[in-house]
């Protein structure tokens, strides 16, 4: 192996070194900090992804802030969408208090089913004719889309995990 | 390691009693008989390194965690094809550092496509490394390194963030992540380590205590 050579080098690596470096690591930490709950998010992630292991990866499009602003009233709206080569689902999540309403819209239009999954809970819908459904009530935090269409049940289309 | 000047150590940086290459391959070879348990160790360990390696390649804060995520799900499906379990970190960083490269390409192609957005032109104006505000770094040590860091190649910036973030025993595979060959990366890793602790030591505010 080649390894002489880093043995080499951190064999000079001194104390004022691992001083310098340990406090970069704080000063990076501080300046842009993992989110706090992406380790639990993904944890999250790799649970569902087990359960599935042909899933489709969304990716998102665009986030944008829409309609009501949040300081003018309660309301506050955001459309995310996610495409893969199979659809596209654009979501508009709106605050209401302490819940959560979904509008979402799937393209190419037409029945699937629908499954929120948030930690520990799974809330179930259908899409109507033209690929809209909606889900109600739901409570805030870590939330992905998994979409089964008629035709292929065993491949769900799966969202990147999402902060409702 | 004990170093009374290193201060408080985050808890991103404890230092291990194994290294992350060690406990990559392991999780690897447990996902294979069916075990997730390691698997599940190794995302809390792991995941700031991950997060870093994106976040200096200048993917935005939001989209980072999307590649992040990625990275994880892409290790559990790929992890049967993985034919050395010791190359795992080294295929995570690597794999990482595409996807970041990939999302950045992304964003600059779908800016050019929507640059009549509004948010688009924040997007375009905002610099991929914002300065942190004072509140963040109260300690003026702390804002004397941060701008002395700033003063440096982009290439040494990524390599110290990296290294600074691992022990030893990963220090080869963090810089051959960077593309930096092995054999010149103690070098590489000194030379940025030199300049930086040249222009501290020439600094009075960094000297004064």
């Amino acid at each position: 192996m080649t390894y002489d050579d880093t043995t080499g080098s951190l064999a000079s690596l001194d104390g004022t070194d691992s001083a310098v470096l340990g406090r970069l690591a704080e000063v990076w930490a501080r300046v842009d900090p993992v989110p706090a709950d992406l380790v639990d998010r993904i944890g999250f992630s790799l649970t569902l992804d087990a359960l599935h292991t042909e899933v489709a990866e969304l990716r998102r499009v665009a986030s944008a802030p829409a309609g009501v602003r949040a300081d003018e009233t309660s309301i506050e709206a955001e459309t995310i969408t996610f495409t893969t080569d199979v659809l596209t689902v654009m979501i508009t999540v709106h605050a209401e208090g302490d819940v959560v309403r979904l509008d979402g819209w799937v393209t190419p239009a037409g029945r699937l089913s629908v499954e929120l999954h948030q930690a520990g809970t799974v809330t179930s819908t259908d899409s109507d004719d033209e690929g809209r459904f909606v889900l109600e009530d739901l409570v805030r935090g870590p939330s992905r889309l998994v979409m089964r269409r008629a035709e292929e049940p065993g491949v769900p289309v799966v969202t990147p995990m999402v902060e409702l | 390691m004990s170093d009374d000047q290193a201060g408080p150590v985050a808890s991103e940086t404890a230092h291990r009693d194994r290294s992350l290459a060690d406990q990559a391959a392991d999780a690897v070879v447990a996902l294979r008989d069916g075990d997730r348990e390691p698997l599940a160790a190794l995302v809390a360990e792991l995941t700031p390194l991950l997060w870093h390696t994106v976040r200096a390649q200048g993917v935005a804060a939001h989209e980072a965690q999307d590649v992040v995520q990625g990275v994880w799900i892409a290790l559990l499906r790929e992890a049967g094809s993985i034919r050395d379990p010791m190359a795992t970190l080294q295929w995570m960083l690597v794999t990482a550092r595409r996807s970041a490269w990939r999302a950045v390409q992304r964003r600059r192609s779908d800016l050019t496509h929507t640059s009549s957005d509004e948010r688009a032109m924040e997007l375009v104006v905002t610099p991929t490394e914002d300065a942190p505000d004072a509140t963040v770094l109260r300690e003026e040590r702390d804002r004397v390194l941060w701008d002395h860091v700033q003063t440096l190649p982009e290439r040494c910036r990524a390599l110290l963030r990296l290294v600074a973030m691992v022990d030893r025993p990963d220090y080869a595979v963090v810089s051959q992540s960077l593309g930096m060959p092995v054999g010149s990366i103690g070098p590489t890793r000194g030379r940025c380590l030199a300049k930086l602790r040249a222009a501290l030591a020439a600094d009075p505010a960094w000297g004064a205590r």
